[in-house]
């Protein structure tokens, strides 16, 4: 693994777990023929069944997988834990519930065979009672389903529903045998995708006044993912459901006063303490590290290919030069032979060389010569600078009448020229003036801040501020612009109405014969600035340059002023409490930027459980489905029923649950009301150990519907008992 | 071990004509050809009957309630009629179905909390009706895209319909 984290409290995700054994199914002849009841617990996330008289059940994640494996393209049949173990089983994954809901029964029907396989049934039927759990009011047709699995495809010979949490209560709470059961309490069921809210009243449970919450485990978990989410749109890696559920059962807890915990974590130090961190897995980007020596090869082998080609380069204009030597040559030569021959083959040759005529001639050679001679100039004065000597200019004062044609346009030639140098001369002499004033300047600046280094750094200090000052008000000039009707937009609107008037002139001028004076003085055109709102960008250019020179030199020169307090670390400064909200990490350290840090979200994501609206799901919180549950009993059997206020289902595991529900109920309860909340001894098992206590007993027979039964009544219809559901049941 | 009368019963598939790498972990754990004799040869799943979808569920759920309902209250007024002077005591409750058990929307005032950091959020940034805590968030979602405010709304439960 790695090194220890420099932070303490950095989490690492779980490792993937190891595959899971393969399970080899039990003996049956413990329970051939005997009619062991069989338990079933059928739940959302994990399925539980066992025979009624084991202790333990076996447990699964409640998932099927049915998919062609891709080594030996078999298909495969797998079940919790296995589908896992393949990457496209999981994405094949199927499972009974939607939510709360039963649907799914080509599921379920895979769930119950791995279920019977494990326990080694061999029968042609399942030849035991079963006891079954169900939703809290289940809808019908999933029941209906459910039976007719049951009853036809495994030939049950009977079958009993209860409702999960009932039964952990039931357990919790155990009559002493061959009493009977008169337990009261107030039931508090969490489960997967709902939380519930059941009375029981003398081992009765009342379940036309149990209320449900359309809200659980499996939501809470995709709205922290979803929080994560929001809070780190750019996370180098993909978080799962799988690990946010994982950091809900983990790092999340009940706040018991919710307002006040909020109200402590606006401190950032309090948010800095209160976090927890998760490391998820990064990679480290491979740097080849190149020693020393490899630089410097690679440095020289630079240097030489940029040596190799300025020779070429070199060579190259030698050789030009050449050719336009050869070529000039050629010409004089030929120019040459115009003495001696004759006009037609002299102008028979001069247009083999392509030249029109004499004149031609001479300009192309006198071009030539002029190459020839800069690049050998060039060449012999490499690296100087040619001083520009002054050339003269003799024409220019020679009066026009003097010069014919062609020294009247040569005379122009040099009036331009001298024109130019003269310009050239003028820029030069000013540039140094304006050189010598500058470090005039600057020469002052240093004697002053020599002379009293507060009082300039000072003095460059409020041109600092005056220019952030500036800087902000055009900011916020912009937005204001934005904003439709804000009262800097209406001016606007109304200096361009008034530009676009008609009649613009002041009625005095008019009368005067007056025309729109608009213009004429030059700060007329500033209302232009004003209107257009997109033109700011080169003030603030020029504002941003002179910022940086100040800063430039107070940085250098002023001990208390730091990096800390220029323009650009003020704007990029964030908040503390945003800061210790979601500290942000460098550019290259990639293990802090694969970190998650959660604060607020520890307590924000429980906290959905008594305000689901937080979440956008418009239903009562716990607090008030408690309340509202009370309300409809007399304070005689409120009184019985809040001194066994019980939580069941495994959600109920996260921290600070209890005293969270005792704070809620205790309140909207009269004051001598004793008071009391338990939760199961056992959150996750309970409800299958009730069930099978329960199964034990003589009762199951009674509260069972039989085959025959079904096949009378269908398979929505069941028997009225203490811990099942009343929808469609007959009273025994 | 096995009982008599089970067939082989391992778990796994295992190629009898051996690949060399063996079963893989997928084929271990895959109870596909395990026997099933519990299961009844003559039980056909209606093929015809599809999936039912969620929702369908519901609706079907809430007719049913309906109906429930109404008959009920048939009966009540029946037995009225019958025993002229009202019944006294017993009245039954109303069934519970799976969709008339679902708690009411919430009635207590919302309290209102800062959409980027969770904590209590006084103000509402009036561009997008995000709610902040103080004015460092208020920057923060000033620099937001119109995207990412949207998916801020969207865990809220506010989904702003766009034009």
């Amino acid at each position: 693994m790695s090194t220890v984290p420099p932070t303490p409290n950095v989490i690492r995700l779980p490792t993937p777990a190891p595959p899971p054994v393969v399970r080899t199914p039990a003996s049956y002849e413990e329970h051939r023929g005997k009619g062991t009841p069989l338990v079933i617990d059928n739940g959302a996330t994990t399925l539980r069944w066992g025979w009624a008289t084991a202790g333990e059940p076996f447990t699964g994640p409640n998932v099927i997988a049915k998919y062609k494996e891709r080594k030996h393209n078999k298909p495969v049949l797998l079940f919790g834990e296995g589908v896992d173990c393949e990457s496209g089983a999981r994405a094949q994954a199927r499972t009974p519930w939607e939510g709360d809901v039963l649907l799914n029964f080509d599921a379920l029907e895979h769930a119950l065979d791995y279920a019977f396989v494990q326990l080694g049934i061999d029968t042609p039927a399942v030849e035991h009672p079963v006891l079954m759990t169900e939703r809290l009011s289940s809808p019908l047709h999933s029941r209906a389903l459910t039976s007719e699995l049951m009853f036809e495809l495994y030939s049950v010979p009977s079958l009993a529903y209860c409702v999960d949490s009932v039964m952990s209560f039931y357990h919790n709470n155990l009559p002493p045998p061959e009493r009977q059961y008169t337990a009261d309490g107030l039931v508090i069921s969490f489960n997967t995708a709902s939380t519930s809210v059941v009375p029981v009243l003398g081992g009765q449970s009342i379940m036309s006044h149990a209320q449900r919450i359309p809200w659980g485990a499996s939501q809470a978990s995709e709205y922290l993912l979803k929080l994560i989410q929001l809070k780190y749109p750019a996370f180098p890696t993909r978080v799962t459901t799988v690990q946010s559920s994982w950091m809900l059962q983990n790092l999340c807890e009940f706040a018991t006063d919710y307002p006040a915990l909020l109200r402590k974590l606006k401190d950032p130090l309090e948010l800095r303490a209160s976090e927890r961190i998760v490391q998820f897995p990064f990679t480290v980007p491979v740097v080849e590290e190149k020693t020393e020596e490899e630089l410097a090869r690679i440095a020289e082998k630079r240097k030489e290919q940029g040596k190799k080609l300025q020779e070429m380069a070199a060579r190259n204009r030698l050789e030009r030069l050449a050719q336009k030597e050869v070529d000039l040559q050629a010409l004089l030569n030929l120019k040459e032979r115009r003495d001696k021959e004759n006009k037609k083959e002299w102008m028979a040759l001069l247009q083999e060389e392509g030249l029109e005529n004499e004149a031609a001639l001479d300009a192309t050679i006198k071009k030539l010569d002029a190459e020839l001679k800069k690049a050998k100039k060039k060449e012999a004065e490499d690296d100087e600078s040619i001083a520009e000597d002054e050339p003269s200019f003799p024409l220019v004062d020679v009066p026009d009448a003097d010069l014919d044609e062609e020294g009247l346009k040569e005379k122009k030639k040099q009036r331009l020229m001298k024109a130019g140098f003269e310009a050239r001369a003028r820029a030069r002499r000013e540039k140094e003036r304006e050189r010598e004033e500058r470090e005039a300047e600057e020469r002052m600046e240093d004697e002053e801040r020599e002379r009293d280094l507060t009082a300039w750094a000072n003095k460059l200090r409020k041109e600092h501020e005056a220019l952030i000052n500036k800087m902000k008000g055009r900011a916020r000039k912009k937005i204001e612009l934005s904003d439709r009707k804000s009262a800097a937009a209406q001016a606007r609107m109304k200096s361009i109405a008034n530009l676009a008037a008609d009649d613009r002139v002041p009625k005095k001028r008019r009368k005067a014969g007056g025309e729109d004076m608009f213009g004429a003085d030059d700060a007329d055109w500033a209302i232009y600035r004003q209107i257009n709102t997109a033109a700011a960008d080169s003030d603030e250019e020029d504002d941003l340059n002179q910022l940086h020179a100040i800063e430039q030199k107070l940085l250098a020169h002023d001990p208390n002023f730091t990096t800390e307090h220029t323009h650009a670390s003020i704007l990029s400064q964030r908040s503390a409490l945003l800061s210790a909200f979601k500290p942000l990490y460098e550019e290259g350290d990639l293990e802090g930027r694969s970190r998650v840090h959660l604060n607020v979200e520890r307590w924000r994501v429980p906290e959905t459980w008594f305000s689901p609206s937080m979440a956008g799901v418009d239903s009562a919180g716990l607090g008030e489905v408690l309340q509202n549950v009370m309300a409809r009993f007399s304070d005689g059997e409120k009184g019985k029923m809040v001194q066994n206020v019980f939580l069941a289902g495994s959600p109920s595991r996260l921290p600070g649950l209890q005293p969270r529900i005792h704070c809620t109920l205790r309140p909207i309860l009269p004051p001598e009301m004793p008071l009391q909340v338990k939760p199961a001894s056992d959150r996750s098992l309970d409800a299958w150990r009730g069930m099978a206590d329960f199964a034990k007993t003589a009762e199951l027979s009674k509260v069972s519907v039989t085959r025959g039964e079904y096949e009378e009544w269908g398979g929505e219809r069941i028997k009225r008992w203490w811990g099942g559901n009343w929808n469609l049941a007959t009273p025994i | 071990m096995p009982p008599k009368g089970s067939g082989k019963r391992k778990l796994g598939s295992t190629d009898g004509s051996a690949t060399p790498q063996g079963p893989t972990l997928a084929e271990q754990y895959s109870y596909l050809h395990a026997p099933r004799p519990f299961k009844n040869p003559n039980y056909s799943k209606n093929v015809n009957r599809r999936a039912r979808v969620l929702k369908n569920v519901l609706t079907q759920e809430r007719e049913r309630e309906r109906l429930e309902r109404d008959r009920r209250r048939q009966e009540k007024e029946e037995a009225m009629e019958v025993d002229e002077e009202a019944k006294d005591g017993v009245v039954e409750d109303d069934m519970p179905f799976y969709t008339s058990i679902e708690a009411p929307p919430s009635v207590l005032p919302q309290k209102r909390y800062c959409d980027i950091t969770g904590l209590e959020a006084p103000y509402t940034e009036p561009a997008t009706g995000l709610r902040y805590h103080d004015k460092s968030v208020y920057e923060l979602i000033k620099g937001l895209s119109v995207s990412a405010a949207k998916d801020y709304l969207a865990a809220r439960g506010v989904n702003p319909i766009v034009k």
